[in-house]
């Protein structure tokens, strides 16, 4: 008891180090949101460029954060492509020419699907927590909702594509509003919005994310959520690059 | 009156031949020096610009006017509705500077064994028009061009290495299409190229323009550029002044560029040449100069008594000099006719058969463009004249101290000694 109250009393006297932890359990639960130990969604993608616009329904699964599959099952041209995420591993399957691809961590960076997300997004928005030090920046209330703001700032030693990430956290119920991606000149890169919070697999979570890249307001990338599941009991071999190419699932 | 201060003059030089042949040598290798080292440095710079733009740019350029900077799959001359291709690159073929043009279509994505997957370049090209624009379809080191109408793909030597295929292997290629979805399919590697510039040989792929038309969605009407071949690239200017003048004023709006546009430094790089022969001129005539000058400074001293002798019959000082410089002068005719006799030939020779360096240094680039190491001459006309006048400048001005000495020999003195 008496050490408890020591370590407790201890801890209290370095207010940063207790907020850095809180921010960081925050931020890594948010983080879990959408995933679970396992999971299986099923949603559609709107994108809007300058030029063009479509849209696409998919099926992800994931596992933890090591494992992910998504495959299209609309448009009809675009149907049966597929992206397994394995690790750092990346791989793409085009069933027009039956053929799987495996993209080089060079191509990180390039658009997914056309979208305005990019492969990165994929593999490493996983590892936020291992790789961005949090820490609160605003706490208080914002549009009418009390609200904390994460600021996540790149550890020295690793290698990141953003150079700060803002993201917005509503106090009642842990759902995120909004996160900003800055690049390393301090200019923000794209702006993510989530809205329509709905309870899906048992959960409150966002049904609708949207991301605007910052040079380009006009454009978007909508996803919305229209079925999501967790804890399926998907094991890792579910993520095999025969499943990668199989149309059955 | 004034042929005998010539005759004087010319058969002066007789009095000590050999001292008469080396000063005439001078001014000669003098004349040789200059022309040659122009010509080299002309060569230098049409090999720069040549490679610079006969590699893929070509010398003009015809594209949609919002195709640059960012260089859009979507901004295809004419717009969304395209333009007659065959026409458009009739009318720019139709200048009289242009001797080739060709349509391309560009874009980009995944080249993809399966295993090994990069990010490549595509351009897509007519490979019949397309071989006497750029360089790409000549220089293939293994297999041949892609052909109009086949699933095939001619890629880069390092680009080949990397995804380990060799002609007759099968790729993937994926890309962004302008409607949105992701083109892919299967192609067979018809050949491989090799420029000698790295990123290019790395990143560049070229394919049959309607394949990859098809690959990106596009209609056969939608090209996003037109590049022509302009053999002096220095009246591609002209060209483009005269294709403007007829082209640009529809709509939606196109540009036309020649390399002095797209390649400002290579054009800095040739006026720095320009300006570098005349510098060249002043140091090779004034190391020249005072060689003259001491031989005709001999030549005065040792004609001192001759000097007076005449002075002393009634000739002017003035004539004097005159003989002195009309001396010079047949001097750097015998050193022009040397230096002419001597550098036109090898002019001719090096410019057919440039020296081949590769035994010394291999290929390096420069303001972008891959050099061969050879020493390629181009014919410096105007320097051939200019260089003439200057020697002939040199050897009034290294005549023009000994004249003056000459003429003020005191007679009764010079004689009494």
């Amino acid at each position: 008891m008496f050490r408890l109250l020591v370590v407790t009393t201890f801890l209290c006297s370095i207010p940063g180090l207790v907020t850095a932890q809180t921010a960081a359990e925050i931020v890594d639960q948010v983080d879990q949101l959408l995933r679970g130990r396992s999971s299986e969604a099923s949603v559609r993608m709107e994108v809007v460029t300058e030029h063009w616009e479509r849209s696409m329904e998919a099926r992800i699964w994931s596992l933890g954060t090591e494992y992910s599959l998504i495959r299209i099952d609309a448009p009809a041209k675009d149907a049966g492509m597929a992206t397994l995420k394995a690790g750092n591993d990346l791989w793409n399957y085009l069933p027009r020419v039956d053929r799987t691809i495996k993209l080089p961590a060079s191509l990180m960076g390039a658009s997914w699907m056309g979208s305005h997300f990019t492969n990165d997004d994929l593999v490493k928005e996983s590892r936020i927590i291992e790789d961005y030090d949090i820490e609160i920046t605003f706490e208080g209330s914002r549009d009418g909702n009390e609200v904390w703001e994460f600021t996540l700032t790149p550890k020295e030693e690793t290698a990141v594509v953003w150079g700060r990430i803002v993201e917005q956290v509503r106090k009642r119920d842990m759902m995120p509003e909004w996160v900003r991606y800055y690049d390393d000149d301090g200019e923000v890169a794209r702006t993510m919005v989530f809205t329509e919070f709905t309870m899906m697999g048992g959960r409150l979570v966002p049904a609708r994310m949207v991301v605007i890249p910052a040079d380009k307001p006009d454009e978007s990338t909508t996803i919305i959520y229209d079925a999501l599941a967790f804890d399926i009991g998907l094991e890792p071999s579910f993520f095999s690059l025969r499943n990668l190419r199989s149309q059955r699932n | 009156m004034q042929h005998v201060w010539w005759l004087i003059g010319w058969r002066n030089l007789g009095r000590n031949r050999r001292r008469s042949l080396i000063a005439a040598a001078a001014l000669g290798f003098g004349y040789f020096s200059v022309v040659v080292l122009m010509g080299w440095a002309k060569g230098l710079t049409a090999e720069m610009i040549g490679n610079g733009t006969g590699v893929v740019t070509g010398q003009l350029q015809v594209h949609a006017d919002d195709f640059k900077p960012d260089e859009s799959v979507h901004a295809t001359i004419g717009g969304r509705a395209g333009t007659d291709v065959r026409a458009l690159v009739a009318r720019v073929r139709s200048d009289p500077a242009v001797i080739a043009a060709a349509p391309r279509v560009y874009g980009g994505g995944l080249v993809s064994t399966g295993s090994a997957t990069v990010a490549g370049v595509f351009m897509g090209v007519d490979p019949d028009l397309e071989v006497d624009v750029s360089l790409l379809l000549t220089v293939i080191e293994a297999g041949r061009a892609p052909v109009l109408g086949s699933n095939e793909i001619l890629i880069g030597f390092e680009m080949a290495r990397t995804i380990k295929a060799a002609p007759g292997d099968e790729v993937v290629l994926v890309a962004p299409a302008i409607d949105g979805s992701l083109g892919n399919d299967l192609y067979t590697v018809s050949g491989v190229f090799k420029t000698g510039l790295v990123d290019l040989d790395r990143t560049f792929a070229v394919l049959p323009i309607d394949v990859l038309q098809s690959l990106m969605a596009m209609d056969v009407n939608r090209i996003h550029e037109v590049a022509a071949t302009v053999p002096d690239a220095w009246r591609a200017e002209d060209a483009v002044t005269r294709l403007n003048a007829v082209m640009a004023t529809g709509e939606p709006p196109i540009e036309i560029e020649s390399w002095v546009t797209t390649r400002p430094e290579m054009v800095e790089y040739a006026t720095l040449m320009e300006s570098f022969q005349w510098i060249l001129l002043v140091i090779v005539f004034g190391v020249a100069i005072f060689g003259v000058a001491n031989a005709m400074l001999m030549a005065t001293f040792e004609r001192r008594r001759e000097f007076a002798v005449m002075l002393a019959l009634g000739t002017r000082p003035s004539g004097i000099l005159a003989s002195v410089v009309a001396e010079s002068l047949s001097l750097g005719v015998l050193g022009l006719v040397g230096g002419v006799v001597f550098t036109f030939p090898i002019l001719v020779w090096w410019h057919l058969a440039p020296p081949d360096m590769s035994w010394l240094f291999g290929e390096f680039t420069m303001q972008g463009a891959l050099m061969r190491p050879i020493l390629r001459v181009e014919y410096p006309w105007s320097m051939t004249w200019q260089a003439g006048l200057a020697l002939f400048i040199t050897a009034v001005l290294a005549a023009v101290y000994p004249a003056i000495r000459a003429g003020r020999v005191p007679p009764a003195d010079t004689l009494a000694d």
